[in-house]
């Protein structure tokens, strides 16, 4: 029953996307809001109803239903129950839709009555939808029915649901990597709403062209999309690297797989294209440029699923591969193929000439970053693909991994860091060397005793130090700014203070997301660079000091819960000495049921600048084998990530934008005259 | 407190501090590598096989620790990084090698990245340069 009702809720909203692009582009002259109302309802309502259905046959366990057999089982915890509803392929896609359905909804609520560009955006957007959808409907049915079971699991299904099913008795149960950590629940969902939220600036610059409408209204009706999704992706990329610290034994949290490349790329494009919107909106620049940004942002989305879902790369995170990925290859190429071809159309249009009066001003600096941003992300575009290019080409093998990732990206990243602390005090237009010296001078010294600093403390790496000074380079020339701004006010400073920052809600945002830039910069340095990796075998009562920290083997113990067992050990992390504990942990192993690859699980002390961070490397329970890793800073990763993700979230509040010639160019203009 | 003081202080301050950096750096070399190091770096660089696409370092598959335990025998028996490299390459082919500084395809790896970053920097400048030149006009 639930797979019919299912089957038909994916075809409703399969014929309500058609609706909406074909009134879309019928309405689009007179931008009708009301004609679009019936099928975008219908729209959402279908798409919200494949996803209930989907989680009620998850949760009633219905195993006549292939993917609830294969992928959930009675003994699955509820949270992971419910978030296998996205965990596997065929629920992705589910969520995707849901989620594609509510920004649908969204767009259409925020439409003026009578709106040519949203009314075709909305079309755009049902275009994509089609073919979401249409995925759903045929290669990737969530609600295909078991006709066959073997060893315990579904061997085959149909996709038509009226036929006679067969159920396994128990289901199989998530991929143990899967349920093992809470943020894995997490993790996928904020990723998607950063992937499919590109739809939307997508979807409106394709119309705006389709009407070779050259003004930023596209840009500006799109403002907050592009930043939210900006944000969840990079909170999506944050929590993976955070699951990946917590679960997999190794201690790290990047790992350059292609997947997490997949992730990486679209972030990179989308960060480039938020400070080239800002050119454009402040000095009418980057038209052109700005088009081309959002289609590669779009299309980076679409190219990261495909990675991700048709196993052409060898890598952890193709949970599951299938006849998707033809398809999404062809979607793909569709997208580019078609959005550059009305893009060549147009660009006599819209090209502009450009009105570069420096390469020494804000936008100067603005275009350095988009360069390096490009390039960083053609870098791990690819080197992600050369393996297959090679093949291509030659035949021969090859592999690019870390190695080849780290070497190129370190510098970039450091040219990136540099530029974004000359560019976020640099006025507009013109920024002469007077100026420049007189906004940074502070900063040039603070991060050159940053870095003395950081040598006499005895830090020998020297990119370490490099990322250090820059770091504390970067923080002074904003903070140094802010102040500057809010002395200038007649009010007190805290008063002046919250007057300057609420003032420019999108600049401070932007300067806020910078800070958090840095500490994730500076953590990267210090756990890759100062990192101290040990392997100690110890029994019980046995201590061994690694890099200053006492570890005690304390016990072991083994606990059967119902879907997994649990063998872990008792462990104390210790002051030098051996007299103070400092914390206890329990570093295990899980075994799930229907699995026979045991999961690691570390356990991580975290104090004012390590994390001390143990694994079970081997051994037994008389005598354990344990990986004791020192990182100092990590957590620095995570606020700085979270710090980034608020400065996209405060740049939200950005006031609406006046005309050109703003009261923000002439503030800005005659403070660089007051500085001179 | 005048101009010229200010930027007297920042620059007495800066070649300070830069004394120290070039001091700590010639004074103390950079320590080598311990063991563990060594290890760790070389386990990142060969990719598990029998693993989905993994490196020896990233793996949790049993068969990945008796990889690294391996690399690390042979570190204690006084192999060269290259000489472990070799050995692995020898044994399951260059698509397991993920350093590929050593491998001839490595140079285009790298050429295509560079280039990218000096057109585009070329641009920039050219872009400027037609913008001052239609100013002139």
């Amino acid at each position: 029953m639930i797979a019919l009702a299912g089957y038909v809720a994916i075809f409703v909203a399969l014929g309500a996307a058609v609706g909406i692009v074909f009134v879309g582009i019928r309405t689009t002259r007179r931008g009708d809001k009301q004609a679009l109302k019936l099928p975008v309802l219908i729209f959402l309502g279908a798409s919200i109803a494949s996803f209930v259905l989907l989680e009620l046959a998850i949760l009633s366990h219905d195993f006549s239903i292939a993917y609830v057999a294969n992928n959930t089982s009675t003994t699955t915890p509820l949270i992971f129950l419910f978030a296998a509803g996205w965990a596997a392929l065929e629920g992705s896609i589910v969520l995707w839709g849901l989620l594609l359905a509510v920004f649908t909804y969204l767009v259409w609520r925020g439409l003026d009555a009578s709106d040519g560009l949203g009314v075709l955006a909305l079309g755009v957007m049902g275009v994509v939808s089609i073919f979401w959808f249409g995925l759903m409907a045929t290669a990737a049915n969530p609600f295909a029915v078991c006709t066959q079971v073997a060893n315990g699991f579904c061997a085959d299904s149909s996709w038509w649901p009226l036929v006679s099913t067969a159920a396994p008795i128990e289901g199989v149960g998530p991929n143990p990597l899967l349920q093992n950590h809470i943020l894995m629940a997490i993790h996928p969902p904020m990723l998607y709403v950063g992937f499919v939220g590109f739809t939307v600036p997508f979807s409106f610059a394709i119309a705006a062209l389709w009407r070779k409408d050259s003004g930023r209204a596209w840009l500006d009706r799109t403002h907050r999309w592009s930043l939210v999704s900006w944000a969840f992706l990079a909170f999506g990329i944050l929590l993976g690297g955070w699951w990946s610290y917590e679960v997999l034994g190794w201690g790290g949290y990047w790992a350059w797989d292609p997947v997490e490349n997949a992730a990486l790329l679209p972030w990179l494009a989308a960060t480039a294209f938020i400070h080239s919107a800002v050119v454009q909106r402040k000095r009418g620049m980057l038209q052109a440029w700005n088009f081309i940004l959002v289609i590669t942002t779009f299309a980076l989305t679409i190219l990261g699923t495909f990675l991700t879902r048709s196993g052409v790369i060898a890598s952890v995170h193709a949970f599951s591969q299938s006849t998707v990925g033809p398809l999404l290859l062809a979607f793909l190429v569709l997208i580019v193929i078609g959005s550059l071809a009305l893009f060549a159309v147009r660009a006599p249009d819209i090209a502009q000439a450009p009105r570069l009066d420096s390469l020494s001003s804000r936008e100067g600096y603005i275009l350095a970053n988009n360069l390096i941003l490009t390039v960083f992300a053609f870098t791990v575009l690819f080197g992600t693909m050369y393996p297959l290019i090679v093949q291509a080409f030659s035949g021969d093998e090859v592999a690019v991994g870390r190695p080849f990732f780290d070497r190129a990206a370190v510098p970039l990243a450091l040219l990136l860091l540099l530029v974004m602390g000359v560019g976020s005090i640099s006025p507009w237009r013109v920024a002469s060397a007077e100026v420049l010296w007189r906004r940074l001078r502070g900063a040039i010294a603070s991060g050159l005793v940053g870095g003395a600093l950081a040598v006499v403390v005895g830090v020998d790496s020297i990119s370490v130090v490099i990322t250090i000074a820059l770091s504390v380079f970067v923080i002074t020339a904003i903070t140094l700014r802010f102040l500057d701004l809010a002395r200038k006010r007649p009010e007190s400073l805290p008063a002046a203070s919250g007057k300057v920052f609420s003032n420019d809600l999108g600049y401070w945002g932007g300067q806020v997301a910078h800070v958090g830039l840095v500490l994730v910069a500076i953590a990267l340095a210090t756990t890759s660079g100062l990192a101290v990796r040990d392997t100690v075998a110890l029994s019980r009562g046995d201590t061994a000091v690694v890099d200053g920290y006492c570890i005690e083997y304390l016990e072991s113990f083994v606990r059967t819960e119902p879907h997994r067992v649990v063998q872990g050990v008792r462990i104390a992390v210790m002051d030098e000495s051996c007299s103070t504990t400092k914390s206890e942990l329990q570093p295990r192993i899980n075994t799930y049921e229907g699995s026979s690859q045991p999961i690691g699980t570390p356990d991580v002390w975290t104090g004012w600048v390590d994390d001390v961070y143990v694994g079970i490397a081997g051994g037994n329970a008389e005598r354990i084998e344990l990986n004791v890793f020192v990182f100092p800073f990590q957590w620095l990763l995570w606020v700085g990530g979270f710090v980034m993700v608020a400065g996209g979230v405060i740049a939200l509040g950005r006031k609406p934008l006046r005309r050109r010639g703003s009261l923000d160019d002439v503030e800005e203009r005659e403070s660089g005259k007051a500085d001179v | 407190m005048s101009e010229k003081v200010k930027n007297v202080i920042v620059v007495a301050v800066s070649v300070i501090a830069l004394g120290v950096i070039a001091f700590g750096f010639s004074a103390e070399p950079a320590s080598a590598p311990t063991a563990e190091d060594r290890v760790a770096t070389l386990s990142a660089s060969i990719r598990c096989p029998f693993c989905s696409g993994e490196s020896l370092a990233d793996s949790q598959a049993s068969v990945a620790a008796d990889y690294r335990a391996l690399i690390a025998e042979r570190v204690e028996a006084g192999a060269t990084d290259t000489e472990i490299i070799e050995e692995f390459a020898a044994n399951f082919g260059d698509s397991f090698i993920l350093d590929t500084s050593t491998s001839v395809w490595s140079f285009a790896l790298w050429v295509v990245p560079i280039a990218a970053l000096v057109l585009g920097g070329a641009v920039l400048v050219l872009m400027k340069r037609s913008a001052s030149r239609r100013e002139a006009t």
